[in-house]
């Protein structure tokens, strides 16, 4: 009798088997159920796939981009904003993967582990985005790029807000076409793509910046050599073609110029090893991030590369593919004196009980980081593009710094036109990228698209 | 001499049932007044439950002569908390649920006063074992398959699940069976019983069931010879028996592929956990109101999947709190089963707080895909009538072992401190 009964006992396992099930469920709420009332399957924030019930994104000045009224999804009461910040928030129903609805539908919901989403399903509250975006900047970037497909992307380089961030093609959230899948195919061609983030494009001359790069880090006689364009340039494995015969050119010059000879040559001397380690040096083939938003990587493989190859490489026209956000920053860099900050999108999140969870950049280090000296330098290059060539004129009180680009892309389709720069005023730190796909000449058709937005962004 | 030892501590059992009355009310608000309108019929239902429940306690403490014990309580509390549940998805339910819980209250009494002397357990083993298993073979022979199990048969237009029952049987006959015959016979026929029993639970593909039946026979096995041994063997050949099944049935395999995997699977056989998880975490811990949750649309919401639905809509707080009630009751058979005047009283105490605390596991650790989903409902909280009559009747085992203890047998000098309440 006593021996059963003590037997009982054992059955102690059992309980503390079930405390410790208990505790694991628990830990893994604790931890995942931001995840899990997040996923897209759930009907209090999302109806079908398509969000429904989720927090307010502000632009910085203000504006609403999206917010949730009686459970119904409602945009930017602009169209042109509508437009221009469609990749920027992302679409209802996440295909933008990069959108903020996306990638930050964890915090729209207003999840948190006391709560879970009663404020959003009781009040319609989930926490409020405030964006680094300026609606001007982007409703004028999205007007200047006209019917051109690209991107135009503005930041400020010494904090790393993001103003500017707009991609093409794009639709009306409140109107999306039917026909984007078929029938008019060509028109929203990649329209899901944050071009800004996740493109890659061929760089044309906008690469002599990392050429000259290479060249000041390796070679101090840089200013004094000079070069001779007769048109092309012969090299032991082909040609290199030059669309000018610039005849006898020095380093600013030929960069002043965007002379094709002149950089095929200095990347012939300085050899292919030089020329790779300065762009990984510079962010290519690295994991770069707009903090939390991720970046397609640029991609530099000369590996396979020949001289004339290299020729062509040194002006981005051989196998060199980069994103725009990477250029941002690089020219960030160059600007930063040497700080390539990353760029952010996110300025904070704020709480349905008003509390502050998350303010400013969370990336602590630079991006892309060069040595002061040469940053400087090739900020006075840059700057000697613009007042020698693209003329100050084209950037009214701006002391802008640039480089134009104009990348063929063959197939018989006109070139990518490029612009990237930065302005050196205190009170205008701002880096800025254009590319309009197949749009010509980057002088001609990037480059008053640069101007137009920096200037929305003069201080009054 | 013994009366000062043995008296029971002081039990607040009027306060306490207030408390369980006040949060039954509020509970029920939700249902009576849910679309702003009053509505009758889960008025009447909570009304009469909780008019049922004060008689109940009242009654007891007048014919026992003591208060009512935690048992009771639990399963009051538990059944409270399926009909306001029930009560907000239909009328019919709260109904049903009402029903199955006054039937399960008499099956607990009938089975605490067939049980007061274990020599009608003894005379009626037989009988029950043969009932049992002849329930199980009427299953096949009439089943119809819901959910991918044929564990269901239809009498009448209301579905039965005779495996619920069985349950009873199980612990009755193995209770005794061990205590009364300790020849090597009556263990075979125990063996061929239990055996029996789960062999056609894997026939009807009722795994959970099955794996329950496997879990209470270890537990009586154990309790009866305490040889850790022969126990070793029997999982042994389990296992064994486990390995040939998937070889042979690979199919059975197939419907656990999903453990572990259930978000890749979010559609498919993933769907009832991930939506289970979503809408756990959606609630907080302090529910999103009453009726006002999501789970309740998905299938099986009230049944297998009442904790998620008791998450989402009554807080994590008060799931868990229902949790370590379940421990508690658990904690309480097996002190219970110390005290008992019988050995019978202890094993069937102890094999019943096992096989029920086994089944809380393997449903809510399995909806929530920390085991593999089975399929088995909640005691006393999921919506269903054969499950609520054999949770009240289970719940019968563990109270006899407090009910009926050593100091009613009064020839034991042994002494005893009082320990819970009854």
């Amino acid at each position: 009798m006593n021996k059963t009964a003590k037997r009982a006992y054992t059955l102690f396992a059992l309980v503390i088997a079930f405390f410790i099930g208990v505790a694991i469920l628990l830990a893994s709420l604790y931890i995942n159920g931001g995840t899990w009332a997040s996923n897209r399957v759930n009907r209090h924030i999302y109806s079908s796939g398509r969000i429904m019930s989720a927090g307010s994104i502000y632009t910085a000045d203000g504006i609403v981009l999206a917010k949730s009224k009686e459970g119904k999804r409602v945009y930017a009461e602009n169209k042109t904003l509508r437009l221009a910040a469609l990749h920027a928030i992302g679409d209802d129903a996440g295909f933008i993967a990069t959108g903020i609805h996306s990638v930050y539908r964890q915090e729209l919901s207003g999840y948190s582990f006391v709560n879970g989403v009663y404020l959003l399903k009781a009040y319609d509250k989930g926490s409020d985005i405030h964006l680094t975006l300026n609606s001007k900047a982007c409703k004028t970037a999205y007007n200047a790029m006209g019917n051109y497909k690209g991107t135009v992307g503005v930041y400020n380089y010494k904090t790393g807000e993001i103003l500017c961030m707009v991609s093409s093609p794009s639709f009306d959230i409140n109107n999306k076409p039917r026909n984007m899948k078929t029938g008019e195919g060509e028109k929203y061609e990649g329209v899901y793509l944050n071009r800004f983030l996740s493109g890659l494009y061929t760089p044309g001359s906008i690469i002599k910046v990392l050429t000259a790069s290479a060249a000041i880090e390796n070679n101090p006689n840089i200013y004094y050599e000079t070069y001779e364009c007769k048109g092309v340039l012969q090299t032991s494995t082909g040609t290199v073609s030059c669309p000018s015969v610039h005849g006898k050119v020095n380093f600013e010059k030929a960069l002043n110029k965007s002379c094709n000879t002149a950089f095929a040559q200095i990347a012939i001397e300085m050899g292919k090893e030089k020329l790779s380690a300065e762009a990984e040096a510079l962010g290519f083939n690295n994991n770069l991030s707009a903090n939390r938003l991720n970046i397609q990587k640029s991609v530099w493989n000369l590996s396979a590369a020949n001289e004339r190859d290299l020729g062509w490489a040194a002006i981005g026209q051989y196998n060199t593919l980069v994103n725009p956000c990477h250029m941002l920053t690089l020219m960030g860099c160059i600007a930063n004196g040497g700080q390539g900050v990353a760029p952010y999108l996110v300025d904070r999140i704020v709480t349905p009980a008003k509390v502050v969870t998350q303010r400013g950049p969370q990336a602590k280090n630079a991006a892309i980081v060069m040595d002061a000296a040469k940053a400087e330098k090739l900020a006075e290059l840059m700057r000697s593009d613009v007042k020698n060539e693209y003329g100050d004129y084209s950037f009214p009180g701006l002391e802008m710094c640039g480089k134009t680009g104009t990348a063929e892309v063959g197939d018989g389709k006109a070139p990518h036109a490029w612009f990237v720069g930065f302005c050196r005023r205190e009170d205008m730190p701002f880096a800025v990228v254009v590319i309009l796909e197949n749009a010509g000449s980057g002088y001609k058709n990037a480059v008053p698209v640069a101007n137009k937005v920096l200037q929305t962004l003069k201080p009054r | 001499m013994h009366g000062s030892v043995l008296e029971e501590r002081r039990f607040l059992w009027l306060p306490l049932l207030m408390l369980i009355t006040i949060f039954q009310l509020l509970s029920a608000l939700s249902a009576v007044f849910a679309d702003g309108k009053f509505n009758l019929i889960p008025a009447a239902v909570m009304g009469g439950y909780i008019t049922a429940e004060w008689i109940y306690f009242i009654l007891y403490k007048a014919v026992v002569k003591k208060p009512a014990g935690a048992a009771d309580f639990i399963a009051f509390f538990f059944s409270g908390i399926s009909i306001v549940i029930c009560a907000n998805i239909s009328d019919s339910f709260a109904v049903k649920q009402a029903v199955a819980i006054a039937l399960g209250l008499v099956a607990y009494i009938a089975l605490l006063l067939v049980i007061r002397n274990p020599e009608w357990a003894m005379i009626l083993r037989v009988p029950v074992a043969i009932g049992a298993v002849g329930l199980l073979i009427a299953n096949i022979a009439l089943a119809k398959v819901i959910n991918g199990a044929l564990n269901w048969i239809d009498i009448g237009g209301y579905s039965l699940q005779p495996s619920e029952l069985v349950k009873i049987a199980f612990v009755f006959v193995g209770a005794i069976t061990m205590d009364k015959l300790q020849s090597a016979g009556s263990l075979t026929k125990y063996l061929i019983f239990s055996v029996t029993c789960v062999g056609i639970l894997f026939l009807m593909r009722d795994f959970g069931t099955a794996l329950i039946f496997f879990f209470t026979f270890i537990v009586i096995a154990f309790m009866r010879s305490g040889d850790i041994r022969s126990l070793f063997f029997v999982l042994a050949g389990a296992l064994l028996g486990a390995a040939l099944v998937l070889y042979f049935r690979p199919y059975v395999a197939e419907r656990f592929t999903t453990y572990r995997h259930v978000w890749e699977n979010i559609n498919e056989g993933g769907f009832q956990q991930t939506r289970v998880l979503i809408y756990m975490a959606s609630g907080g811990l302090f529910g999103l109101g009453i009726g006002q949750g999501q789970l309740r649309g998905i299938f099986a919401a009230s049944t297998d999947l009442v904790f998620g639905v008791l998450c989402e809509e009554w807080g994590l707080l008060l799931g868990v709190f229902v949790l370590i009630t379940y421990g508690l009751l658990t904690v309480y058979a097996i002190r219970a089963a110390r005290r008992a005047s019988s050995a019978y009283y202890s094993i069937a105490a102890v094999a019943a707080a096992g096989m029920m605390l086994f089944q809380v596991s393997l449903n809510v650790f399995g909806i929530t895909d920390l085991l593999p989903l089975t399929g088995v409902t909640l005691p006393f909280i999921s919506r269903g009538g054969t499950s609520m009559i054999s949770s009240w009747a289970l719940l019968a085992f563990i109270k006899a072992a407090a009910l009926y203890r050593y100091e009613e047998a009064a020839s034991d000098g042994e002494k005893l401190r009082g320990g819970a309440g009854l």
